[in-house]
């Protein structure tokens, strides 16, 4: 009873301060942003300075670089030849991208900064609106499962409702499909060309731009055309990172083999699994577009986890941890619900 | 039946979402595939847009100076992908990123800019004549032979690694207006530049093609639009990249 109790607390201070309690809890964020921020200034100031450590698209010094993945393949691909420093970038970016996942889009990709300074200059009012959405949608989706599978227990068959069918993630998605044509338009037309719209390359690119035009009077259309490049790419075609990057459909291609710090449900802990109650607070809170609870309903799957942390901070019973290494796949299809105290009270409403 | 009812409310809302939003179509099941069709859009368009970015290739643009390594045009736009790090590499400042306004496919590719006074020694002092941002660059854009010999300001050669060739406009030339100007005949380290009437009233530099190396330290120095008052929009001496 005291424990159904927590739950009820929970979930109506939860209610209260909706998007702004969710925000306070999202720690790892905060050091994240602090985190591309640094990284960003740092090597942009390099850029101006002429300290040659390269930027993101070819981090390095000397003879050694990090090139970009997308990019050494494409000048790969463009040059027909095998470029050595750039087959090393590829297998050290695999490498990395096995062990962390896509970890670099919401540690260091520029957008994600930009992302952060949209939010900031977003009103709050839309900020609600926008975080209220997302939270009916993503209850909908865990009410769903668990009403389903209540009708199943009362000796209804799942799978004739409807209710609780999840969606088919293929192997692919459309941000694939913006890869196979960047590559495809690289090998017909011999040069990297996602490289001349590249966000990454276009954050850097504009504080170049700009600087030139303060310190050296280098007026040119540049200066509009490459930040209107950025805010078309970022803020006209939506969800960029889920939905076009083709970046993040190369590193989704080998994260899907990533089985370290991957974040798991501790079903014991877990509100929906423990206490049948419709909580699903990760899923709201993820950066991926994942539904880490009920993965079959996110738009995007574990392979494109960016080890945000956002699910294990926002969580409001601590279930979620990142540990070093997860044996099997995280995350169950379909949540068993145990034998739960349901008390008519605590019955989740959408609101 | 308050369970009905509520489930009926549920679903209500469940419909006004679906109707405003984008979205909840997406967070919704697709039958028999992964791919939605807004995802086959997305694919479709952006490929598209991207053949139509890689046509960019036959609209060409302006003939940039290179920087050592990157005279032959055709390899370094293969091999560029704008990582930037021959900018900071080079010592002189001398390498900047391209603007649009010289072309579309160039742009923010490396090329060498001559007018903020900086010139290019093929890193003979910096780095005994290996140029840096040919050591640096990555991809392999900017390549140079496995033998040559660059510009040695020592003993004049012009050495193997040529950018372009300096070229002087007569019409804008301080020299040509008896101004006694030779800035551009001192800046020379590999006496590619001779003066008509040397040791006259009115020497006028022209310059020796053969010996020239595209250095740019001519160009770098020449006063032309800064004490003429001339209307050019370049200088009175600039270097010309190699065609082909």
């Amino acid at each position: 009873m005291k424990e159904t109790k927590n739950a009820a607390a929970v979930e109506t201070a939860s209610k209260k301060d909706g998007a702004k309690a969710m925000d306070a809890k999202l720690k790892t964020r905060k050091l994240r942003t602090a985190v591309g921020a640094v990284v960003f200034v740092g090597m942009a100031a390099g850029l101006i300075a002429g300290v040659s450590m390269g930027t993101l698209s070819g981090f390095g010094w000397d003879t050694f670089s990090l090139l970009c993945p997308l990019g050494a393949l494409g000048t790969m691909i463009a040059t027909k030849t095998m470029i050595p420093r750039a087959v090393v970038s590829l297998l050290l970016i695999a490498a990395l991208v096995l062990v962390f996942g896509r970890a670099f889009c919401s540690w260091l990709c520029p957008t994600m900064l930009i992302d952060r300074v949209r939010d900031f200059f977003r009103s709050p009012k839309k900020r609600r609106e926008l975080a209220e959405k997302k939270n009916s949608q993503i209850k909908a989706v865990s009410q769903q499962e668990i009403e389903g599978l209540k009708a199943a227990k009362a000796g209804h068959a799942c799978g004739a409702c409807g209710k609780c069918q999840p969606v088919k993630h293929g192997k692919v998605d459309s941000r694939h499909a913006v890869l196979g044509g960047a590559l495809l338009s690289t090998a017909i037309f011999g040069f990297p060309v996602f490289c001349l719209v590249c966000p990454v390359g276009l954050s850097f690119a504009t504080v170049l731009v700009i600087w030139r035009a303060f310190a050296h009077g280098d007026a040119t259309i540049g200066l509009i055309l490459i930040p209107a490049m950025l805010v078309i790419e970022l803020v006209v075609l939506r969800k960029w990172c889920s939905n076009f990057c083709p970046l993040s459909a190369l590193m989704n291609l080998v994260g899907r083999f990533s089985r370290t710090f991957v974040p798991v449900i501790n079903d014991e802990k877990c509100l929906e699994t423990a206490r049948a109650t419709s909580c699903s607070k990760c899923a709201e809170a993820c950066e991926a577009d994942i539904n880490i609870r009920h993965p079959e309903f996110g738009l995007r799957t574990m392979a494109d986890c960016t080890r945000c942390r956002n699910c294990v901070d926002v969580c409001p019973t601590k279930a979620i941890t990142m540990p070093i290494f997860v044996g099997k796949k995280a995350g169950k299809t379909v949540v068993e619900i145990p034998e739960p105290v349901m008390d008519d009270d605590l019955r989740p409403s959408l609101d | 039946m308050i369970l009905e009812e509520e489930e009926s409310m549920a679903e209500e809302k469940k419909e006004g979402a679906a109707a405003t939003s984008a979205d909840v179509a997406e967070a919704k099941r697709t039958p028999g595939g992964g791919i939605t069709r807004r995802g086959l859009f997305i694919g479709v368009g952006s490929t598209a847009v991207l053949l139509g970015l890689g046509g960019l290739r036959y609209a060409g643009h302006n003939p940039i100076n290179r920087p050592p390594g990157g005279t032959d045009e055709a390899h370094l736009v293969s091999g560029c992908i704008r990582c930037e790090r021959c900018y900071e590499a080079c010592p002189r400042q001398a390498i900047v990123p391209a603007k649009i306004e010289d072309g579309l496919l160039g742009m923010r590719s490396p090329m060498l800019d001559f007018n903020t006074g900086n010139y290019c020694d093929f890193c003979y002092e910096e780095n005994g004549g290996v140029p840096l941002c040919v050591q640096v660059c990555p991809t392999e854009a900017l390549e140079l032979p496995a033998d040559y010999t660059v510009g040695n300001p020592e003993t004049g050669e012009t050495g193997d690694i040529i950018i372009g060739t300096a070229e002087i406009d007569p019409r804008t030339c301080l020299a040509y207006r008896l101004t006694g100007c030779r800035d551009c005949y001192d800046a020379c380290n590999y006496g590619a530049i001779e003066l008509k009437d040397e040791g006259g009233a009115n020497p006028i530099p022209y310059v020796v093609e053969d010996k020239c190396n595209g250095c740019g330290a001519c160009q770098a120095v020449c006063l032309s639009l800064s004490s003429g008052s001339i209307k050019s929009s370049e200088r009175a001496i600039v270097v010309r990249p190699i065609q082909g």
